[in-house]
């Protein structure tokens, strides 16, 4: 009986883990959609910058570092500003969220 | 094809290895000579712009620069937005189509019912939008799709096109004093002193984000990682080499609207593009972005009557979307000719058709609203159901613009092919058993093919000596 409680606890501890650690812990893609309230980039050559997303869901914030050449480009010229609303998929690397899918969800 | 996808080959060394290629090793060279001009030599002007300003068409055309040129883009598709269509069946003869009037299940909208306009505001927030199909539209919105005269040509917005350093943030609808919705342009200085040959960034502007979202519509990216001649650095221009800002452009069953000017492959490559012979036969009926474009992206169906609410309290059609090269073509002949019908718009042609060769398409379905009595499509104003959600009040909305007093809206789907060609690839490219294994991506039955045909077509005995072959020198 005393096997069965240890195992059913060690049981119970497993599945907490797996419902209830946050996803950003995980080394996973990550995805959300958000609406962007800053930006942060260097200058016209920059070739590194962070942009922070008001969560849909829950309305946390999170700040994403953004790399790929396309969408800094976008940031440079303004075509994707504050205000805008992202599809974004990003992972946790070394404790920073890095962006690997920046999209502005609007249309024409 | 000469091209590859994998970095660190010389030219020579692709050229070799994959056969000749009308003018592209030259085009190449000019590409990168001109190119490092165009880098290190700026265009002439600057000292007049410095000391005058930028206007506008007015200024390009100062001190006898570009004469004639904002008259001349005034007759041109990017401006119209419409051109003479005689390749689509069941049109008026005599008119033209494209964006501006066009009623499809891709957009549902057009220019005309769809004029960029301030929404209803959203019921839930009091917010309202600008939005509309002409949103893309190079002019002021005050000289909108279509118009001429010298105001249109002095609304025309040069550097959105061709400026390197345009600021976004001015390119936004406003309503000016007299409450009229006019589109607003960087005509800043330093936008105009770094004008140039279109980059891609200047043609995606627009082109990228068509149809409802990011790489909806078309569902291609134009870069080094999705594309191999994005990868040599070329650019959209590059292929679509405009002449009087008259711009090529294929023939994708679903753009109907040209400049009476066409591009394809075999503008820069031979007819006989491949080493093996084999495949060199396949050029006769088989179209090169058949083999070379395997997959497709975007939209694969919207629903028109059912829009979304967002989070921001406004409506979208609901759509599937998918990434560029996550979607599977379907495979027709095509000669060029299109069916046009309220569920069908797509590729005409047949294996007995000399003129046809089989190509690849992008399907996707709509559905929208059909008029139950005229078995036509309705068009949709999309001002009521983005920030209601209500669709009908938009059908009606779209119809009293049109003149249309009665219609009996019924839900119904359109499929609509269209055209490929981009997303170009040789690392990836299909292969003999990617369409002679029987289970390939070709469906010979539905290509006119007959039992007794496809059995050998779909027979290892086609292709196993030389695959055997590869096989060997691959390892």
């Amino acid at each position: 009986m005393k096997r069965f409680a240890v195992v059913f606890l060690l049981f119970a501890v497993a599945l907490a883990a797996t419902v209830f650690v946050p996803a950003s812990a995980s080394a996973d893609e990550i995805k959300m959609i958000g609406v962007i309230t800053k930006i942060d980039i260097s200058g016209p050559d920059a070739a590194t910058a962070t942009a922070t997303l008001k969560d849909n869901k829950g309305g946390g914030l999170v700040t994403v570092i953004v790399n790929d050449e396309l969408t800094l480009d976008k940031f440079k010229d303004h075509r994707i500003v504050v205000g805008d609303e992202i599809r974004l998929k990003y992972e946790v690397k070394d404790g920073k969220n890095v962006s690997k899918y920046f999209r502005k969800t609007a249309g024409c | 094809m000469l091209t590859t996808d994998g970095p660190g080959k010389s030219l020579r060394a692709r050229a070799k290895g994959e056969g000749s290629v009308k003018r592209y090793p030259i085009v190449l060279f000019l590409l990168a000579v001109t190119g490092s001009f165009a880098l290190a030599k700026e265009h002439p002007g600057k000292a007049y712009i410095e000391k005058n300003g930028y206007h506008g068409p007015s200024t390009c055309e100062a001190q006898g620069c570009h004469p004639g040129t904002a008259k001349m883009f005034l007759g041109t598709v990017h401006w119209k937005h419409a051109s003479p269509v005689g390749n689509v069946d069941n049109l008026t003869p005599g008119k033209e189509y494209g964006m501006k009037n066009r009623i499809y299940t891709m957009c549902n909208g057009n220019d005309i019912v769809n004029n960029l306009k301030e929404i209803p505001p959203n019921p839930k927030t009091g917010k309202t939008k600008f939005t509309g199909c002409n949103t893309c539209h190079p002019g002021n919105h005050i000289s909108d799709v279509g118009s001429t005269g010298k105001d249109a040509e002095n609304a025309i917005d040069c550097l959105v096109c061709h400026s390197l350093s345009y600021d976004f943030r001015l390119r936004q609808p406003y309503k000016d004093a007299a409450g009229r919705v006019v589109m607003g342009q960087d005509r800043s200085v330093k936008a105009a002193l770094s004008v140039g040959k279109p980059g891609v960034k200047n043609c995606m502007v627009c082109h990228e984000a068509a149809g409802g979202g990011v790489l909806i519509k078309r569902g291609f990216a134009f870069t080094k990682e999705t594309d191999v001649h994005a990868a040599k650095g070329m650019v959209c221009v590059d292929c679509h080499a405009a002449k009087d800002h008259r711009i090529p452009t294929g023939f994708d069953p679903n753009n109907w609207a040209s400049d009476g000017v066409r591009v394809s492959c075999g503008d820069c490559h031979e007819a006989s593009p491949h080493q093996d012979k084999d495949l060199n036969r396949h050029v006769a009926r088989v179209a090169c972005q058949t083999c070379h474009i395997p997959k497709t992206g975007g939209a694969l169906a919207k629903d028109f009557t059912r829009w979304t609410q967002g989070p921001d309290g406004f409506f979208e059609p609901t759509t599937l979307r998918k990434e560029a090269n996550e979607t599977a073509p379907v495979y027709a002949w095509y000669n060029k000719t299109v069916t046009n019908t309220p569920t069908f718009i797509g590729p005409k042609g047949s294996r007995g058709d000399k003129e046809s060769k089989i190509y690849p398409f992008k399907m996707y379905e709509g559905k929208a609203y059909f008029d139950r009595k005229t078995g036509k499509l309705l068009s949709m104003d999309f001002a009521p159901p983005m920030a209601t959600g209500d669709t009908l009040a938009g059908v009606a909305s779209a119809a009293k613009t049109l003149g249309i007093q009665e219609y009996d809206p019924v839900p119904g789907w359109q499929v609509i092919y269209f055209g490929s060609s981009h997303l170009v690839t040789k690392k990836r490219a299909l292969s003999c058993e990617n369409c002679h294994a029987p289970n390939g991506v070709l469906n010979f039955r539905a290509l006119g093919y007959t039992e007794e045909e496809i059995r050998k077509l779909t027979s290892p005995e086609l292709y196993f000596d030389k695959m055997a072959e590869k096989q060997k020198e691959d390892w």
